[in-house]
């Protein structure tokens, strides 16, 4: 049986009757990077926001380690790291004091500071009133922020949002290392797939605030299935030949275009169109992008 | 936990200008009745000679509630936009600390600015007065910490509304304006009833029973701060 660090059941969160979050069910293992995707405005920052406690969900439940959120909120706090949206800074203070201002409440040792900075790679910097930093550099305090507390679950809402390629190079990296490193779960959210693929493991995606897919990066590849092209002498007829062997299909400039099916279908198939005396030209599959697969989900199409 | 979020206010509200608001209020007063004593220096002593002391408090005393109500305006507004400014609160309020304790750490915070404020105010007007050469007359102490202190208490009310206003939004405008009109207003409460809660800073000083007013501004400040509080806790923060 694996650990389950975030649970959530029925969540619904509604602005003046309209649901921006509604029958979410989340589900995050311990010590794997959990990515949770949808365009902007599906409810993301909303569920993370729920998640921490910081709105109060409509109706549905919360639980974080094991522990419903509403009455165990200060104790599972203590243990989640979090950065939402923008970077949340006090310009006119150094990284330094940023940190000293969250070190007092949290009530850790004052090395954690040096620690976390070393971490995000600010060391030498933290002198500096932070207004003066990069996007970027705000965005890796808000991370050596979240640090802290040395989280057993860190939730980072869009890490990487507005930052340059370098900039979101490095976060990656950094998000990556933290599971292996320290055993941090983390929550990751992104409306960019090729983010999400390329740190986690499990994938969320949610579509008008619905959950429209939950399962592992590797299943969402498998599932971006891929059709099959043939160019052939007489298409029309190699049409009917198809539909009469139940391989459905349909032309395409010129070109039969079926659906996946198994290897022993397309040397069945290809052998009875050559029998028919069609030539044939090419043969070739045309395996869907996961990006086109996810627009496809978050545009409404069905799995 | 509260004085851990105290000590973190501490920390952040260092550059903001807030102590510097908190010194030129009470010093700016003191300036005034230098210049006020400075030019009409003989009358003002012929006028006063049986009681110098008494004399310059009650030069300085007209102009404490409205300092005190503006003074409490603003520190509450640039204590609030500290976190406004950035959106901060949803970093601070995802910390493991009660939101009601982040509520009064910074009502603690903003009521000790203001006790610096009086005590300047309080140690400033002597100053003055030794300055102005009243030394040969005893100095009234309990009245010279009265003339801040006694306010202070009276405009509780004000103070703690002012910060739940500016705790609520992060459009400053609403809450900056409540608190300059009731600052302009407030001299003029005296000539309406004494059940107005804006002249009680002024009642807390110039009536026969001034510790009632002193006493009724904290209770009612007391009950302010509670809905304060409780909204402050329940609301969502986006």
């Amino acid at each position: 049986m694996k650990d389950t660090v975030i649970e959530t059941k029925n969540l619904l969160k509604e602005y003046r009757g309209r649901a921006a979050v509604k029958n979410l069910n989340l589900n995050i293992t311990k010590g794997e990077i959990y990515g949770f995707l949808g365009p902007n405005g599906a409810g993301k920052t909303t569920t993370i926001r729920m998640l921490l406690g910081l709105i109060k969900p409509t109706s549905g439940s919360i639980e974080i380690f094991g522990k419903e959120l509403r009455a165990n909120r200060m104790q599972i706090l203590r243990k989640v790291g979090s950065l939402v949206e923008s970077p949340s800074y006090y310009g006119h203070l150094s990284a330094w004091d940023n940190l000293e201002a969250i070190r007092r409440i949290l009530g850790v040792p004052k090395v954690r500071i040096a620690e976390v900075l070393e971490i995000v790679s600010l060391t030498g910097e933290e002198t500096r009133p932070v207004k003066g930093f990069s996007l970027g550099m705000k965005q890796r305090l808000g991370i050596a922020a979240a640090l802290l507390g040395s989280p057993e679950l860190l939730i980072l809402d869009e890490p990487t949002n507005g930052l340059d390629p370098s900039g979101i190079q490095e976060i990656r990296s950094l998000i990556k290392r933290l599971p292996g490193e320290q055993g941090i779960t983390v929550l990751v959210s992104s409306h960019l797939l090729s983010e999400i693929e390329q740190m986690a493991g499990t994938v969320g995606i949610i579509r008008e605030g619905q959950m429209v897919y939950q399962d592992t990066i590797a299943h969402l590849q498998q599932q971006a299935a891929g059709h099959l092209r043939l160019a052939l002498s007489e298409p029309e007829t190699a049409l009917m030949t198809a539909v009469r062997r139940g391989c459905g299909g349909e032309l395409q400039e010129g070109r039969l275009v079926l659906p996946r099916m198994s290897d022993a279908r397309v040397s069945l198939l290809v052998k009875e169109l050559v029998e028919e005396g069609h030539a044939i030209y090419r043969v070739e599959e045309h395996r869907q992008s996961l990006e086109e697969f996810f627009l496809q989900v978050v545009g409404g199409g069905e799995l | 936990m509260m004085w851990r979020a105290l000590s973190a206010d501490w920390l952040k509200i260092r550059g903001k200008g807030i102590w510097f608001l908190a010194f030129l209020g009470p010093l700016g007063l003191i300036a005034m009745q230098g210049l006020n004593f400075g030019l009409r220096y003989d009358y003002l002593r012929g006028q006063y000679r049986e009681d110098l002391w008494g004399g310059l408090l009650s030069e300085v005393v007209p102009f404490v509630p409205i300092a005190l109500y503006l003074g409490g305006t603003l520190i509450c507004s640039l204590i609030a936009n500290v976190e406004h400014q950035t959106s901060a609160w949803k970093q601070l309020l995802a910390l493991p600390v009660s939101r009601t304790a982040v509520f009064m750490a910074k009502l603690l915070l903003c009521l000790l600015l203001l006790i610096v404020s009086c005590l300047l105010l309080s140690a400033g007007t002597v100053v003055l007065g030794l300055l102005l050469g009243f030394g040969a007359q005893p100095i009234p102490l309990a009245d010279v910490l009265r003339i801040g202190f006694a306010a202070y208490a009276a405009a509780m009310p004000v103070i703690a509304l002012q910060l739940w206003l500016s705790l609520s939004s992060r459009n400053q405008t609403l809450p900056v304006s409540v608190g300059l009109t009731l600052s302009l207003v407030s001299p003029f409460g005296v000539y309406f009833t004494e059940w107005m809660p804006l002249s009680w800073p002024v009642l807390a000083w110039s009536d026969p029973r001034p510790w009632l007013f002193s006493g009724a501004g904290l209770l009612l400040g007391l009950l302010v701060i509670l809905p304060g509080a409780i909204h402050f806790a329940r609301k969502d923060v986006d």
